[in-house]
Order: C-alpha cells, then sequence, then structure tokens
C-alpha cells in the first residue's frame, strides 16, 4: 500500500536502507520495479542523496529508513533540507503499535527526536491513516516554503491491508497558502525601488525555489536594481550581468558588501536575512531607508530585520505584480552604478598564487574555464564551499548546490549522487574538502555500483581549512585539532572502491587530470593537494560589520 | 513552567493593546513587555501538545503557563497560552505557531479587550472560611482536617486569594493557568 502510493505520487528514485523494522515494506519492493531503490551505505548518505536529488531536479526526494539507528542516521540529513527549503519525503519504520512505548528493540521516538528539522511529521498507527498521510505529506513538503516531512510507521501498520480510499480531496485546515499577493505594498514597493537613489536587490533560495528568476531579471532590469545573491541564491541571478553584485554576506564580494551598506532601499526576496548575511546585525545596511522584505514565510518578517514594506508571498507572485508599478526612476542611478563599479575594481576578488603551491583557485578557474554554464557543482561544506561559490560564474538556478544554513559536513558527494541521478543529462562536479569528504566516502560504493558519471574533485589542504582559518584570525593562532594529519590516500582509498583516480601536485598537472575526469565514463576522483595556508577572502572578522570586511593580502 | 504562587505575569483583563514598540529598520528586537497570551485551536493528537511545546522551546520562549482542553468542536482542542517571547519580537510566537500544521487558528490577544479567567482549589486547615467566601470562593467540602474551597477570576484576584488563603492556614493548592475569551460586549 506504502509503495502504490509513493507509485501515485509520481515517485522514480528512493533512496535507502532496511532493518528490521521497515522489511514489510522492502519485501514488496521487488513487485514495483517503476520505483528504483538506491541502496546506501549509511542513511545519512540517503538523505543527503534524496536531498541533492530534490535540489537537482525539483521533485522530492524519498528517502527509507528502519527504526532506531536508521531513523536517528537521518536527522543530519533531514536538518541540512529543513534547513534549506528542500522538498523530502522520509519513511522510517517504526516498532509494532502494540510495542510502541515499551523500549521494544530499536524504538526510538522518531518523531520527538526530529520534530525540531522536520516541517512536519507523522506517526502512523492505523492502516486507515495511511493513504491520506502519505499525499498530505507529498503536498506538505511541496507547496508553500518546502521541507522535508517524516512518516513513521509502525511495523504492524506496513503489513495490514486496506481497501484503497480515495486521496484527491486533501483537507488540511492548519495548513494555508500565501498565495494572494497584497497588491498595494507590491506597488509601494516597485515604487520605493525606483524612487531609491542607490536600491539594492538580494536574492536568496526562494527566488530559486519559486521559478522567478526570470521575473527577477526582468524586475531588476526595468528598476535599474543591482542584484546580490545569497549563498543559496546562488544562481538565481547570472553573476555575468552587468546589474550583479555576485554573492553577498559575511563571506561577499567586496563591492556587494559596499554596495548594502551604502544602499538607502534594500529589497530582499526569498531570504531568511540570517547571520551569515547580515553579520553583525547592528551594523547591517546602516543608510537604509526602506527595507522591503518579501518571503512566503510569514514567519521571516521581522525575525532578524523588521521590513518597512513586507509581503508575505510567492517571490515570482510578487515580483510579477511588482514589475508594472516601477514607473519612473531615481535621476541618481548613473552614480550609483559609476559607484559600483569603482568598488568593483577597488575590491576585486583576488588569490595568491605565487607561493609555489597548488591554489585551489586556479583549479576551479580550470574547471569553469571546461563546464562554463554546462555543469552541475555540489560543494561540501568549508573553504571548498565558498571558493566554490565565488570563483565559478553560475547563470542560472541549480547549477550550484551546497548545504547554506546548516553547513553539513559530508554533504557533497551524497548530493552529487542524488543530484547525478536526478539530472542524469547534467555533468555533475562534486567539489569537497578532504575533512567532510571522509564524512560519507562510504557512499563512494553507490557510485561505482551504479557507474555515475560524477567527479569528485578533492581541495586537499590536509587540514580543517575553515577552522584553521578562524583559528589563525580569530581564536589567538592556536591550531587546536584543525590539522588532519593522518588521512588516506585517496587514489588508493578510490581504487579500494573500484574507481579511478589522480593525484595533483602542481599547478601544471591541474589540466591533464581534469581532461582525464572528462574522458573517464563513470565516477573519478582527482585529490587535489592544495596550498595549506590558502584562505577564503573577503571575510568579514567575527562579530565584525560587513563594512570591516578582509580582503585577500597583495603578495 | 511558572509554580505556585509566583506571581503570574497576567494580562490586563481590559486594557489598550500596546503600541507596536519595536524599532523599525534593520534594528534588533529589543526587550519590551514580553508576556504574550494565545488562544490556539488544534488539532487534538498525541503528538499536537509535544509539537507546540517544542517549537515554543526551540524558538527561545519560554511558556509560562498553559490550558488545554477540548474545544465544542470534535478532534480539536483549544490551549491557552502565556508565552515569554524573550529576545524575538513580540509577533514571532503567533507566527511560529502558525506555522505548525496542527495549529488550525491563533489568536494573540495580548493586551485585548477579554475574559481572563483561572481556577484555583486549596485546602486550608481552618473551618471557619468566611473571609475566602466573601471573596467570591465556594467550599467544596468541610471535614475535620480542614476545608477545600474553589476559586475562579483574574489571575491578579486569583493571586490575591492565595495570600488570603496563607491567613486559614493553606495546605495545599492547584491552581490552573488561564483561559481567555474575547468579551461579548
Amino acid at each position: 500500500m506504502i509503495l502504490e502510493a509513493l507509485e501515485r505520487e509520481g515517485v522514480e528514485f528512493i533512496f535507502g536502507y532496511p532493518g528490521g523494522a521497515n522489511l514489510p515494506i522492502y519485501q514488496h519492493l521487488p513487485e514495483h520495479p517503476k520505483l528504483k531503490h538506491i541502496l546506501v551505505r549509511h542513511e545519512q548518505g540517503a538523505a543527503h542523496m534524496a536531498d541533492g536529488y530534490a535540489r537537482a531536479c525539483g521533485k522530492p526526494g524519498v528517502v527509507f529508513a528502519t527504526s532506531g539507528p536508521g531513523a536517528l542516521n537521518l536527522v543530519t540529513g533531514l536538518a541540512t533540507a529543513y534547513m534549506d527549503s528542500v522538498p523530502m519525503i522520509a519513511i522510517t519504520g517504526q516498532v509494532a503499535s502494540t510495542q510502541v512505548g515499551r523500549d521494544a528493540f530499536q524504538e526510538t521516538d522518531v518523531i520527538g527526536a526530529t520534530s525540531s528539522v522536520t516541517k512536519h511529521s507523522y506517526l502512523v498507527t492505523n492502516i486507515d491513516q495511511l493513504p491520506r498521510v502519505i499525499h498530505e505529506a507529498f503536498h506538505i513538503a511541496t507547496t508553500g516554503r518546502p521541507g522535508p516531512v517524516l512518516i513513521d510507521i509502525c511495523k504492524d501498520v506496513q503489513q495490514a491491508s486496506a481497501e484503497r480510499i480515495n486521496t484527491e480531496r486533501l483537507d488540511i485546515p492548519g495548513y494555508q497558502l500565501n498565495g494572494h499577493v497584497n497588491l498595494d505594498r507590491a506597488r509601494e514597493a516597485a515604487r520605493a525601488v525606483a524612487n531609491a537613489e542607490r536600491p539594492v536587490i538580494l536574492a536568496g533560495h526562494g527566488v530559486i525555489l519559486s521559478h522567478a528568476e526570470a521575473e527577477l531579471r526582468e524586475f531588476a532590469e526595468k528598476a535599474g536594481a543591482p542584484v546580490g545573491t545569497t549563498l543559496l541564491g546562488i544562481g538565481a541571478f547570472p553573476v555575468n550581468h552587468p546589474l550583479s553584485l555576485h554573492m553577498t554576506g559575511f563571506m561577499g564580494t567586496g563591492w556587494n558588501l559596499k554596495a548594502v551598506q551604502n544602499a538607502d532601499v534594500l529589497m530582499m526576496v526569498g531570504m531568511r536575512i540570517d547571520d551569515r548575511v547580515t553579520a553583525r546585525l547592528a551594523d547591517f545596511a546602516p543608510k537604509v531607508k526602506t527595507f522591503i522584505h518579501i518571503d512566503i514565510d510569514g514567519s521571516e518578517m521581522g525575525k532578524n530585520v523588521r521590513p518597512h514594506i513586507e509581503l508575505v508571498a510567492d517571490a515570482k507572485n510578487a515580483l510579477e505584480a511588482m514589475t508594472p508599478h516601477i514607473g519612473e526612476l531615481h535621476e541618481g542611478r548613473g552614480q550609483w552604478f559609476s559607484q559600483i563599479d569603482a568598488w568593483r575594481e577597488e575590491h576585486p576578488l583576488k588569490y595568491t598564487h605565487s607561493n609555489g603551491h597548488l591554489q585551489p583557485q586556479d583549479v576551479l578557474i580550470d574547471m569553469y574555464r571546461r563546464c562554463r554554464s554546462e555543469a552541475i557543482v555540489v560543494a561540501d561544506v568549508g573553504q571548498n564551499q565558498i571558493w566554490a561559490a565565488l570563483w565559478w560564474n553560475y547563470d542560472r538556478p541549480g547549477l550550484f548546490l551546497n548545504s547554506g544554513g546548516s553547513g553539513t559536513m559530508g554533504f557533497a558527494l551524497p548530493a552529487a549522487i542524488g543530484a547525478k541521478i536526478g539530472r542524469p543529462d547534467a555533468d555533475v562536479w562534486c567539489v569537497a574538502g578532504e575533512g567532510g569528504f571522509v564524512m560519507t566516502a562510504q557512499e563512494l560504493s553507490v557510485a561505482v555500483e551504479h557507474q555515475l558519471d560524477i567527479k569528485i574533485v578533492l581541495l586537499n589542504n590536509f587540514s580543517l581549512g575553515m577552522v584553521r582559518q578562524f583559528q589563525d584570525d580569530f581564536y589567538g593562532g592556536v591550531r587546536s585539532q584543525s590539522e588532519l594529519t593522518h588521512m588516506p590516500d585517496f587514489v588508493k582509498l578510490a581504487d579500494a572502491y573500484g574507481m579511478p583516480a589522480v593525484r595533483v601536485d602542481t599547478f601544471e598537472e591541474i589540466g591533464p587530470a581534469l581532461d582525464a575526469a572528462e574522458r573517464t565514463k563513470g565516477p573519478f576522483l582527482i585529490d587535489f593537494r592544495i596550498d595549506p595556508e590558502a584562505n577564503v577572502y573577503p571575510i568579514v572578522p567575527l562579530g565584525k560589520g560587513l563594512n570591516d570586511f578582509w580582503e585577500a593580502p597583495d603578495k | 513552567m511558572t509554580f505556585l504562587h509566583n506571581e503570574p505575569p497576567h494580562p490586563p483583563a481590559v486594557a489598550a493593546r500596546p503600541e507596536p514598540t519595536s524599532p523599525q529598520g534593520g534594528e534588533v528586537n529589543r526587550p519590551q513587555e514580553r508576556v504574550r497570551v494565545l488562544s490556539v485551536l488544534v488539532e487534538d493528537g498525541s503528538n499536537t501538545l509535544s509539537k507546540v511545546s517544542g517549537l515554543i522551546r526551540r524558538r527561545g520562549f519560554h511558556v509560562l503557563s498553559i490550558s488545554v482542553g477540548p474545544s465544542h468542536q470534535p478532534g480539536r482542542s483549544r490551549i491557552t497560552l502565556q508565552i515569554d517571547h524573550g529576545h524575538a519580537e513580540a509577533d514571532q510566537v503567533r507566527k511560529q505557531l502558525e506555522r505548525l500544521v496542527e495549529v488550525i487558528q491563533i489568536e494573540d490577544v495580548t493586551g485585548e479587550d477579554v475574559h481572563s479567567r483561572e481556577l484555583v482549589v486549596a485546602k486550608v486547615s481552618a473551618s471557619e472560611v468566611k473571609g475566602l467566601v466573601e471573596r467570591g470562593a465556594k467550599v467544596l467540602d468541610t471535614g475535620p482536617d480542614g476545608t477545600t474551597v474553589e476559586f475562579a477570576g483574574e489571575g491578579k484576584d486569583v493571586c490575591d486569594f492565595i495570600n488570603e488563603l496563607i491567613r486559614h492556614g493553606v495546605l495545599d493548592v492547584a491552581r490552573s493557568g488561564p483561559v481567555v475569551m474575547r468579551r461579548t460586549a
């Protein structure tokens, strides 16, 4: 019954792992050849694969896990998806309903353990609830602000049968969607941007989730307003566009931060305005007279910054409603653009490349030269993530995937596997540091088993680079537990899994290694042994405002 | 939770809604009158209460009182909450609770024109409880060990009543959180 319901919801792939409390589901899986099951090596891998799948192709990712440890291993993956509003359905086995509460074997209160990292969750103790619950779960996961929904199904319910009941009609009184755009406020917001002397638009993940990139571009061009994106908003606005400010936030570009800090009207669309965007909140965008906040989730209004004009709406609908009301633009716009151009020249992205070491930016620049806008880059967390965000000109959504809100190390490899399964037509590059990579490296088996054409770019700096950089700069220079001195030989590790791999130590070897990766069908790993002292710049020192960003030292 | 005899931060039953004091424009939410009173209609399910209380905890709010009971609609319960919203904006309590699928309807009645009633049942050693009856208490039973009384009223009256109990040799007190209802007129 569960599997039939999943077929009805259009599910193609399930990322999962069997165990005692979900064996009844697995028993019937072979009867459903339309449901392709990817057997992972750890449940966290399943959650990240489903997440990467959903981010890449837009359909909800589906995960199976058993009770107790199986379900608990999903928690990090659920939290990652929840923070980044990724649609996911997790179906976990639970002990029989008669056993619940008796500390049965592998019993855990999974609803209790996951409530804070799911959009919604259900404990199903009765077969009659099941069709409605599954249909509701997909609806809730994929609509409004998307997110993971967990369905914990007691083992006896999995074994029960019931008549198929009509699930077409949904009646969820506590779940209302914000479809309506307040037109007066939309007009007011559009006029505020048009009348601004120094407007800035910041775009977040919500723009991508609502497929509003065309509407954003039209609005920005007509309103003559430069656009920056958050880390998760990368791709919502083309980096090569003349109005682009590239990435914002405490590791954003210098010209972006200058623009935000000098803006008089700041419109933020589809974003949470979190601490990584604002840095020190009291110093955030101090010259702004009008904050405009557009988000589908009303609870975001005033959570961090109290907007003067708020629009609780889907980004696409809101921008569509706003564009016709732009009207005349403020006459000072030309001067604002010249000022931003000056900042762009004054604070370019730069890096050191004269110390004899291999630099991560050299690797990424060569990769970008080859891939342009044709590849999906899935980054891990840390320095590799920020380098991959900044040194690549993403020009549309869905090309840069990463764990932004949760910052989950170990995300990249399984998410890249999921992305490749969701978008088999696209080249998928997994960019990771060696620290995060070994956290989920067991999923190499899955890439090899399915001969998935993913290219793994390890930026191996023999340390937890971001931690090391923070320790150097903000924690008294004490490199406490951040140097990874005993790590595997990654070429041999890949070989052990049956995957070709090469090691790269010099600039000259980058091209041939990437050539080999591109020529190889199936997975390929390159261990780039980069400068162990390479840092992320710009960076705003912890506790400081956006004005205080540090740039790469001139060497 | 706030326990017995602590002065509860009861809402003024009849008071003008306070002017919004949150700063406009990019400023951090400042401490203000931090107690919100909410009347929440929820789906009656085994997960509902833990989801509501879990959300309150993880958003940094604090439950000062909670009353739960069935509503007049089958399958739906009414929760009355007094919440300290901590460093968040006052409106965040309502907005965050609204996100729960189990929450069907929510009203922030802080400072609104509402009836707010709390129930207290107390045991005192005295057999003569004239002072309590004069305050509106009802005697539930009297025995050789003392008297059991009940009293219902607004939070402040309940506090005054409890202070009065002390003079009658209070033995035990059980007290509900407030339930609220908008005034008819």
